[in-house]
């Protein structure tokens, strides 16, 4: 495996505001033996005009990602919700072949990587982001590589349940989403942290959390990285 | 009544629960236990997946052929003596059911639980026809005795407490009535039983109409489906057009996922099939029997992308699931359907430019469709109205012009960096207006430091 390439998605959202997480991606990757390219023409999959009902508007940011990556190797992207939107809608939206496009623990898992253990002795509630859990159907590889890492996990009360980003929907029903950003944070609250792979619940669960309280929320990639501190 | 939505109700509607704690203490813990209920009944099925697939082709398979099915149902009716009457809309399906009612003369008319019959406002013609109209679902009575609406399609009252009910109760007893649930049904039976023996026409919904044999099917906890059906003179059902089933073998597999779906339950404590009116030598059941087959927008959607949404067998899983529906409560999606099922129909039905609001009440995160026993893309239909009010000039110039906008800005990578970084300079502003105002009115704005293409 070592040696083998893949490609870096970083996702508009972790590029901008997240970029430890994505350097964090990037280091498991390297550290998992594979080859990480960032295509340097990458910008957004188009999901956030695309999930508010814009399809011309996503087609043109979503052509940005058709330029940038090939399918000679795997997009590897830590954000469940832009790996299922950039798997399961571009290839219509954009009327191309589909790309193998792998969400980051998913990957990791599949590649057998064995994460060190940097959380021995930690507690962490997983939040499935929504996408990531329906779309894709993951649930399992983030859990296994905290738990790998030594990491006890706190389970939260209804993890089925959406943190209340959602988009656009975060400022149309801003009271909504924020009720639903408060029971999230509230089943985490016994845990040192909350772990979740995708940028847009931890800009809203975060946000959340400064303002009224609430656990530490971590990326995924951050918490094997580097432990979650 | 109008299905008709207002673009700002939802919000405002979503506050005013949100800031009721009883309500979503309600909302909280009904909904979870219907959502467990479900999850337990589907777990005791042996492929509750291959069930689900069935369910699914036999729905989807009857809409292709709805016309002849129908016409299926209403000659087996009519040769058992029963009557069927066929509404384009709403008023006419009012209007004819008034007339039937008046024809027998009715002074008394008593409902069991119908959403269809919410749909088309049945209550306010009847009443301003000048008859009595009692509901005698318990969770519809109650509604009616406080002058409110269902906000769940299955159960209606879920966001009142036993104690909302007891003050209620007391008011119409005249005394102190105690938040017992036994000495509430006790005040319900006993007012209610009076209902069913003096009334002269019973209304039901239908939750299928069966082609082959004629026959209604009525999926109910209460027994007052069956009072209601059988007890007075004339017996009305209001059918959606589309919830006809070809045979009863059909409906079997249809039987199975509704209970299971709605209550957890493997059956209903009642699953009536009525099959015209009462017959020479036998005791009981209605001398006159009308089915009101209703339109109202239904048929405009046969051969569309939204055909599907015809499928719907109205068990309330969606409602259930949904985490905007367990904030928001039911009365935000309007006055009859509500949750996931009520944002993808209502604008269907009334027309997307009168219910913009409601495509855009969910976060998309898909737990409705997981729910849906016959498998409704429901958030792939919300992504699709959303599509329609974009495209149909419907979401405001704003916001198209700001996607169109941000969409030419981030098609190259060079654009993006000019963007960001000027979004970068300009961030103490973002709080100032538009989406960021609304954002850090409740959460921190991400910062925007060095990006991570930068730093490579």
């Amino acid at each position: 495996m070592a040696g083998t390439v893949v490609q870096l998605f970083a996702t508009c959202l972790g590029d901008l505001a997240f970029p430890a997480a994505v350097t964090d991606a990037e280091a498991l990757l390297r550290e998992a033996g594979f080859e990480v390219e960032f295509p340097a023409a990458q910008v957004c999959c188009g999901q956030p005009a695309f999930n508010a009902g814009h399809r011309k508007a996503a087609r043109r940011v979503g052509r940005s990602f058709a330029r940038a990556f090939s399918r000679a190797a795997p997009v590897v992207v830590p954000s469940g919700s832009c790996a299922a939107m950039a798997a399961h809608r571009l290839p219509e939206l954009l009327g191309e072949e589909p790309w193998e496009v792998v969400e980051l623990s998913a990957f990791l898992v599949a590649a057998g990587y064995e994460p060190p253990r940097r959380n021995v002795g930690r507690t962490v509630a997983y939040h499935d982001s929504c996408h990531m859990l329906r779309e894709l159907r993951i649930s399992d590889q983030p859990r296994r590589l905290l738990e790998a890492s030594g990491a006890t996990l706190s389970p939260l009360p209804r993890p089925d349940l959406c943190c209340g980003f959602g988009g656009t929907f975060s400022v149309r029903q801003p009271e909504v989403s924020l009720a639903m950003a408060d029971e999230k944070l509230a089943g985490a609250a016994g845990a040192e942290a909350l772990v979740t792979a995708d940028p847009g619940c931890m800009a809203h669960l975060r946000g959340r959390a400064e303002r009224a309280g609430g656990p530490r929320i971590v990326h995924l990639a951050t918490a094997l990285a580097r432990g979650i501190g | 009544m109008s299905l008709a939505q207002p673009p700002k109700r939802f919000r405002e509607a979503a506050r005013a629960a949100l800031a009721n704690e009883r309500i979503q203490g309600a909302l909280d813990v009904a909904t979870s236990r219907l959502h467990e209920n479900r999850l337990e009944a589907w777990a005791g099925l042996e492929d509750v997946e291959a069930l689900r697939e069935q369910g699914r082709e036999i729905r989807l398979g009857t809409l292709a052929g709805l016309d002849g099915h129908l016409d299926d149902f209403q000659r087996a009716l009519e040769a058992r003596g029963g009557h069927v009457h066929r509404c384009a809309d709403a008023a006419g399906a009012s209007a004819r059911i008034v007339e039937i009612c008046a024809a027998a003369g009715a002074r008394l008319v008593a409902k069991s639980k119908s959403m269809a019959t919410e749909e088309i406002g049945l209550n306010t013609a009847l009443e301003e026809a000048g008859m009595e109209v009692v509901e005698t679902d318990l969770g519809e009575w109650i509604l009616q005795l406080a002058g409110e609406h269902p906000v769940h399609i299955v159960a209606p009252a879920i966001e009142k407490t036993a104690a909302d009910v007891a003050e209620l109760f007391s008011r119409v007893e005249g005394r102190p009535v105690s938040p017992e649930l036994s000495e509430l049904t006790r005040v319900a039976r006993t007012r209610l039983r009076e209902v069913f023996q003096n009334a002269d026409v019973g209304v039901t919904g239908a939750n299928f109409a069966v082609a082959e044999t004629g026959s209604i099917c009525l999926v109910s906890n209460e027994g007052n489906a069956r009072l209601v059906s059988s007890l007075p003179r004339v017996h009305v059902v209001l059918l959606g057009m589309e919830r006809v089933v070809p045979t009863l073998a059909e409906l079997a597999v249809l039987l199975r996922l509704l209970a299971r779906s709605a209550t957890g339950q493997p059956l209903s404590s009642y699953t009536t099939l009525v099959t015209g009116p009462r017959r020479a030598g036998e005791q009981d059941g209605p001398e006159e029997l009308h089915v009101v087959v209703l339109d109202n927008g239904r048929s405009g959607l046969r051969g569309t992308r939204y055909e599907e949404m015809l499928s719907c067998i109205r068990c309330g899983a969606c409602l259930n699931v949904c985490p905007v529906y367990r904030k928001a409560g039911g009365g935000a999606y309007g006055p009859v359907y509500s949750g996931p099922m009520g944002a993808v129909l209502v604008p269907l039905l009334a027309g997307l430019e009168r219910a913009p609001a409601l495509p855009h009440a969910s976060s998309l995160c898909g737990a409705c469709t997981d729910a849906c026993p016959v498998k409704i893309p429901l958030h792939d239909l919300l992504l699709d109205l959303r599509s329609d009010l974009a495209e149909g000039g419907i979401a405001s110039r704003r916001e198209r012009l700001g996607f169109t906008l941000w969409s030419l800005a981030w098609s190259s990578p060079r654009g993006y960096r000019l963007s960001t970084a000027l979004a970068r300079l300009g961030q103490p502003l973002a709080r100032l207006a538009g989406p960021g105002r609304v954002w850090a009115a409740g959460r921190a704005l991400p910062r925007l430091s060095r990006r991570y293409r930068d730093s490579r």
